[in-house]
């Protein structure tokens, strides 16, 4: 936890620490901007979302347990979750098959940017093990917050296909990380 | 499919990772969030889901913050005291014309601090009532009377500071809600809206407001 200098704001924001929450503002936001806008595609609303996020920060601090995992992971799921919430929320009318085509074509290039650190690289080994769709399909659905419902239409494949699929990828990367 | 079905003892995982991901949708997005707050050992396979996922983060670029964003956030969260005519104001953007329920009762017991301060949150019939405690540190909210919101529905508690939007501060289910929450000024107001299972939409409240309180000291 000394090492995790997000997990020590947290906790200090957790006993209302104002400071603090400056502190992590500093450290965070512009990381947590990137996740949703790139979960999002439109600034305006990604600038909306994150004042929200921000809020459920101050108030949600005490339920992170820098015992079970890293503040900045903590974070992130915290966005991600926000950002689905709102694509969740969306007219189904509101995303084309031209948008969905556009931002296919960006997921391949960011597992190479993977490759560079350790532990990001033994995720990238298990993800190039995977299928290419399943991988694909996982990618899609972390990074761009796809349910499983736009998946079955970018794959073209059956909804319970894409269900099947993306469990059984899942849950061999997991045996893949654990070996 | 040719494959093999997922062993059972798997199925709990394949959902964590599904509620990682987020990948549902709907009413099985519902159903399946709503298990999670009630089910720590889910939430346990949850967290170590996002664990193994995160190093699929540094694959989201940075990007720029506009420079008042934080004194927005701020402004929104600690609020400078305000007139109280501000503070009605702020209660009809909420639609209170529409409600028809009213809190009866605020209660504050004297004591050294921490000063602990309780709300009543009751329909007029009486027919629902929570019970809110503010204990200097956490805010604890118990049903005390009627019934959660039915299959598809949640009850979703608000606080609104004078001249502020109403900011959630979670779903009321069968558990008490206990958040992380200062003893807030008088005048404040808690209110509680019917939203869709999961919550509000967007982080505004979008039902009806069906109880709500002024916070008096």
């Amino acid at each position: 936890m000394t090492d995790d200098p997000i997990a020590q704001h947290l906790t200090r924001i957790a006993a209302q620490d104002r400071a603090a929450f400056r502190a992590l503002y500093a450290a965070a936001s512009a990381k947590l901007m990137g996740v949703l806008l790139r979960i999002l595609g439109d600034r305006a609303e990604a600038e909306d979302a994150l004042q929200e996020v921000f809020t459920r920060v101050w108030l949600r601090a005490g339920r992170f347990d820098a015992t079970r995992g890293q503040g900045m992971t903590w974070l992130v799921a915290l966005a991600r979750n926000h950002a689905i919430d709102r694509l969740r929320a969306r007219p189904p009318s509101a995303e084309g098959e031209d948008e969905m085509e556009a931002v296919a074509d960006t997921t391949p290039r960011a597992e190479t940017q993977l490759m560079a650190k350790g532990e990001a690289r033994r995720v990238a080994e298990c993800f190039d093990r995977l299928e290419p769709d399943r991988a694909a399909a996982v990618r899609g659905a972390y990074l761009q917050g796809l349910s499983y419902a736009d998946l079955a239409v970018r794959h073209a494949v059956p909804l319970n296909t894409m269900r099947t699929w993306l469990r059984r990828g899942l849950l061999n990367l997991r045996e893949c990380l654990e070996q | 499919m040719s494959e093999t079905p997922i062993p059972a003892s798997q199925e709990d995982d394949a959902l964590a990772a599904e509620l990682a991901l987020g990948v549902l949708d709907g009413t099985e997005r519902a159903a399946a969030e709503a298990r999670l707050r009630n089910d720590p050992a889910l939430m346990a396979r949850v967290i170590a889901w996002q664990e193994r996922l995160a190093p699929l983060n540094d694959a989201f670029p940075e990007a720029p913050v506009p420079a008042d964003l934080l004194n927005r956030i701020e402004g929104r969260l600690f609020p400078a005291p305000a007139p109280r005519r501000t503070f009605w104001m702020a209660l009809s953007g909420l639609g209170m014309a529409s409600v028809t329920a009213l809190a009866v009762a605020a209660f504050f017991f004297l004591s050294d601090p921490p000063a602990q301060v309780e709300a009543v949150l009751v329909a007029e019939n009486g027919a629902l009532s929570y019970d809110a405690v503010f204990d200097g540190l956490r805010l604890t909210v118990t049903r005390a009377a009627g019934e959660p919101a039915p299959e598809g529905q949640v009850h979703e508690l608000w606080i609104i500071a004078p001249g502020a939007d109403p900011v959630s501060l979670g779903l009321l289910a069968e558990a008490p809600l206990v958040v992380a929450y200062p003893t807030p000024p008088a005048g404040w107001v808690l209110a509680v809206t019917v939203e869709p299972a999961g919550g509000a939409p967007g982080g505004k409240p979008t039902g009806p407001v069906i109880l709500k309180t002024e916070i008096t000291l």
